[in-house]
């Protein structure tokens, strides 16, 4: 009686776990970040801009935040607990892995850039949302949703040195940004983030440091946001 | 009669069990509900032995000469003798008079403009000020997880000996939470305990009547930010809590201090500069200036006479706690050490 019962609890465990493993996968959200059309390297890479600027990125860091997968307008997927801090120094940390079913159709990703306000104002957290990251303001609480730091002659700052870091999520500052981007293939998602067109929208000369909150900061939000798009094969 | 016997029993042990974990924290009877998620930073000894470890420990400075205690001394309420400004490492001086601290789990906003959020996020700013304790966040987990003391710590609070950010800060806040104050001769009278001489007792109506509003009982802060009417320093140019919301309405606001144990606090103000009780109680009488963001509790003046403020500060004086400010679980813990 006993080892027929175990039997059954054994039987159902097994399918569940097949069931599982046939329903959902590890899907790759892959980002690719990119000076125009080439990979971007940080630090060594000199760069053209459209201006025929030279440049050099030192820094590429963002968060990516609620991600979901949508069809026709309608959010079909939802990643739980979603925050991720993406750095372009870390190759691990571009590539992230979906839990979602396999047989998930779907025409379009959306997610926010940055941290928002009810996490910034929750506490202490780990992983990616550690403070210690290097991701937080530590003199006037808040995340930091993006850093971009790099060099150009178009700078007459010091080391010709540009640096943004991005946030604020206190009205009327709030610097999240929620992208949507249409996706045509499914099985792995591509995802370019071109720093050339966030650069080329501002002018270095007279917008070199941004490092509170506020209203340049909320426009320098914006312009980040149109960086992505999907890889064109 | 067997199976009542075994239900009382288990009833008396779940009590027990009740009682020793939230013996770690409890709200006075009578206060507010504090305004801290403990559910998101369940208390433990352990944890809240770690914090206070590293409350006392220079290891967080980039120097290793001072820590957070440097200017948040026990015997003071926690707030920094003597110094009107805080000090830091190389003899750097701060901004701000380093305050009290005292029942943080009531506290909304930190810092005298309201630039931390939450009580976790707190000691960050120390931490990393140039003119505080000037470390880099990185180099402070590598010198805890390269230390003798720390990874030990770390494990028997959270069963993992990797120091990160995250248990770092929520530790020093279990600590600071643990900071209660409630047993002052004021708190005594409100218990029937104890009766006001007769000059408390006048001292307590005046104070219900004329400065209540922003220091409300029972913790004897709004957790507002008021402009209180103080002029401006010429040197620090202080506008408050103006820095952090950028908004014009905000400037000269800085946050109401709880009263309790003022006695122990001195110098006053968000810049120390009244040593005395007396100079607080006249420029609240005599020094106000007026200004398009002073605070509307006292756009009329408040008229004491001399004896009149004389009993109000007899009044402050009950709100002195000897059990708080000589806690010994409060103080450093030399059995932290060789544990």
């Amino acid at each position: 009686m006993k080892s027929g019962i175990a039997t059954i609890i054994v039987f159902f465990t097994i399918n569940t776990v097949v069931l599982f493993a046939q329903t959902t996968s590890n899907r790759i959200l892959n980002f690719q970040p990119k000076f125009g059309n080439e990979d971007l390297q940080l630090i060594e890479a000199v760069y053209t801009t459209k201006n025929n600027d030279s440049i050099w990125i030192d820094v590429f860091k963002c968060y990516v935040s609620n991600i979901a997968l949508l069809q026709n307008g309608k959010v079909v997927w939802q990643e739980k607990n979603s925050f991720h801090l993406i750095n372009s120094a870390e190759q691990e940390s571009l590539r992230l892995m979906l839990q979602t079913p396999v047989a998930l159709t779907f025409d379009a990703i959306q997610f926010n850039v940055g941290i928002d306000s009810v996490t910034n104002v929750s506490g202490a957290m780990g992983g990616d949302l550690d403070p210690t990251n290097g991701m937080y303001w530590t003199w006037q609480s808040g995340y930091i949703n993006i850093k971009l730091e790099g060099r150009s002659n178009k700078c007459l700052t010091r080391n010709n040195a540009f640096t943004f870091h991005l946030g604020g999520y206190q009205f009327p500052y709030n610097a999240l940004q929620k992208v949507m981007i249409s996706i045509q293939q499914n099985e792995k998602i591509n995802i370019v983030t071109d720093i050339q067109k966030f650069i080329s929208s501002i002018d270095l000369t007279t917008q070199n440091q941004i490092m509170t909150p506020g209203k340049s900061a909320m426009f320098l939000s914006n312009q980040f946001s149109t960086i992505f798009s999907e890889l064109k094969q | 009669m067997k199976k009542v016997t075994i239900f009382f029993l288990l009833l008396i042990f779940v009590l027990t069990a009740f009682v020793s974990v939230s013996q770690l924290f409890v709200v006075p009877k009578g206060w507010p509900k504090p305004n801290y998620d403990f559910s998101k930073n369940p208390l433990s000894k352990e944890k809240i032995e770690l914090g206070r470890a590293l409350f006392y420990d220079p290891i967080l400075s980039r120097d290793n000469s001072i820590s957070c205690a440097s200017c948040h001394n026990p015997y003071n309420a926690f707030a920094n003798a003597n110094h009107q400004l805080s000090l830091g490492i190389e003899d750097k001086t701060g901004s701000r008079n380093a305050p009290v601290l005292v029942n943080l789990a009531w506290e909304k906003k930190f810092m005298w403009d309201g630039a931390i959020n939450h009580l976790d996020m707190q000691s960050l700013f120390p931490i990393t000020h140039p003119d505080e304790m000037g470390e880099q966040l990185d180099h402070v987990i590598s010198k805890l997880k390269g230390s003798t003391i720390y990874p030990r710590l770390f494990y028997k609070a959270y069963q993992d000996s990797i120091v990160t950010g995250e248990h770092l800060l929520k530790a020093i806040a279990q600590f600071m939470l643990t900071l209660v104050s409630s047993n002052s001769k004021y708190d005594s009278v409100m218990r029937h305990q104890a009766v006001f001489s007769n000059q408390e007792k006048n001292g307590y109506q005046l104070f219900k009547k004329n400065c209540n509003s922003c220091h409300t009982e029972p913790l004897f802060t709004n957790h507002e930010f008021e402009n209180n009417g103080l002029p401006i320093n010429k040197i620090l140019k202080d506008f408050g809590r103006m820095k952090v919301t950028g908004l014009a309405i905000d400037s000269l606001k800085f946050k109401v201090p709880t009263l309790r144990n003022i006695q122990y606090s001195s110098p006053y103000m968000h810049d120390g500069r009244f040593t005395r009780l007396q100079d607080v109680l006249k420029h609240y009488t005599l020094g106000i200036q007026k200004s398009s963001t002073l605070s509307q509790k006292i756009q009329q003046s408040i008229v004491l006479t001399s004896n009149e403020r004389v009993d109000i500060i007899a009044f402050l004086l009950t709100l002195s706690d000897n059990s708080f400010i000589l806690n010994p679980s409060f103080n450093f813990a030399k059995h932290n050490l060789y544990q």
